[in-house]
């Protein structure tokens, strides 16, 4: 696992979110972890092919996704994860995921992107890589999301 | 769901025989082939076809005055002009007489596929080309794969999804495509059958000898080498628009939903004596 190819989801994460109308979030910890990821009740999965090879996982509890749904349209009240607030949560991880690879393009590393598959339950396995993985915890105003990160260089 | 019907209009037989065998594995059925004008003039009447493809030398016309002939029966006809010449004259006095497109021979079989595609856009076209042309060799990869893998014979059904969500309760792998059309597979089945799987792809006993990881190993191998499969199906017709498919993610659990907004998605079940093995299928619309 190689830090510099996950840096630019991390960025991305950072640079994006501000000017969608959040508050500047904050990493609070990184961690190198194997075996599985547990749902927190959100978790967005969008897989990656071409120069590098990964998938990246975007994991929050419902009410972060229901913050970050209503902060994306113009601080719409959200008070169900309905429909319009899981296409928000998609078009986000689809966002940051796109930017990260132009993030990788500027690194002369290519990549497509999938588009992303949103999983709503309580405590399932995610489980993005045989080996190591890394795992980003960032929080935007007192929301916690958790990003894992497995990337593989072809 | 219908297929898009196509005429043909060229007078050379290896020009008809190649442009036929171009369009074989997709969505688009040709249902006339005309070897001059008043063949495609009759023709056109007895088919109606969506789309025309026109060559530019007949026998007892051109291309241009064929296709006004067409015009004037059916001015919404839509016909693409293949001819071994293209330059800006011809197209202006195409355009005129309503040719919508223009592609030179030999022609390129995807150029030929999206041209066709995009004249015959709307959304009933639109799925009819996605269930055709991509969804299907997901079918048959699903079920060659299951009998490959597992010896398992299936009865396999491929429908439109109508739901916006899948319930999953055991195993989902989610395989990312890249490239065109952009989308993602997701194969999933309940434990029970994902532990069946296993044990037979694994040579085990029986179902105690088979751990959870095991299991869920087996079958996210699987699923890879089953959209893998389907990826090649799709990749020998179009031959230059590579699609590629993601490492997979698996999730495991129960009472799960999967969302996929904005997707056009197909369900595809194989209905086997281990239990229903399911994979939905699913394109970004407007791509």
């Amino acid at each position: 696992m190689d830090a510099k190819l996950v840096n630019p989801f991390v960025d991305a994460f950072t640079t994006v979110l501000p000017q969608m109308g959040f508050p500047q979030p904050q990493r609070t910890n990184v961690s190198v972890r194997d075996g599985h990821a547990v749902g927190l009740g959100v978790s967005v999965i969008v897989g990656f092919t071409k120069q590098l090879r990964g998938n990246v996982v975007y994991n929050m509890t419902e009410d972060t996704a229901k913050y970050i749904a209503s902060t994306m349209m113009m601080g719409m009240p959200v008070p169900e994860f309905d429909a319009m607030a899981q296409s928000a949560i998609s078009e986000m991880s689809n966002m940051l995921t796109a930017n990260a690879a132009t993030n990788l393009a500027g690194m002369g590393l290519e990549v497509d992107i999938s588009t992303p598959s949103l999983s709503i339950g309580q405590g399932f396995q995610v489980k993005i890589s045989d080996g190591k993985y890394l795992t980003v915890e960032m929080d935007i105003g007192g929301h916690a999301v958790e990003i894992d990160i497995a990337v593989e260089q072809n | 769901m219908e297929k898009v019907k196509v005429m043909i209009v060229d007078d050379s037989k290896i020009s008809r025989t190649m442009l036929k065998g171009s369009l074989a594995k997709t969505n688009f059925e040709v249902v006339a082939m005309a070897k001059n004008a008043a063949e495609a003039v009759k023709f056109y009447q007895e088919f109606s076809p969506a789309v025309v493809t026109m060559d530019m030398n007949l026998p007892d016309a051109d291309g241009i005055e064929c296709s006004q002939r067409i015009h004037d029966i059916d001015p919404e006809a839509k016909i693409v002009m293949i001819s071994a010449m293209k330059d800006a004259s011809l197209v202006a006095r195409g355009r005129d007489a309503g040719i919508s497109a223009f592609l030179q021979k030999p022609v390129n079989t995807n150029d030929l596929i999206d041209t066709l595609m995009i004249l015959c856009q709307n959304r009933a076209g639109k799925v009819a080309v996605l269930r055709e042309s991509y969804a299907k060799p997901f079918q048959r990869a699903l079920q060659q794969g299951l009998f490959s893998l597992v010896g398992v014979h299936s009865e396999i059904s491929l429908e439109l999804e109508d739901r916006r969500f899948l319930d999953v309760s055991g195993i989902a792998v989610i395989i990312g495509l890249t490239g065109y059309p952009v989308g993602r597979a997701i194969v999933f089945m309940s434990n029970e059958t994902m532990k069946k799987f296993c044990m037979i792809m694994l040579d085990k006993d029986s179902l105690d000898d088979v751990t959870d990881e095991e299991a869920s190993d087996s079958v996210e191998e699987a699923a890879n080498i089953i959209v893998g499969r389907g990826v090649s199906n799709i990749n020998d017709v179009f031959k230059d628009k590579e699609i590629r498919i993601t490492p997979p993610g698996t999730i495991c659990g129960t009472d799960i939903r999967i969302a996929s907004p904005k997707l056009t998605t197909f369900r595809i079940t194989a209905k086997t004596r281990i239990g229903d093995i399911n994979m939905n299928i699913g394109f970004a619309e407007g791509e």
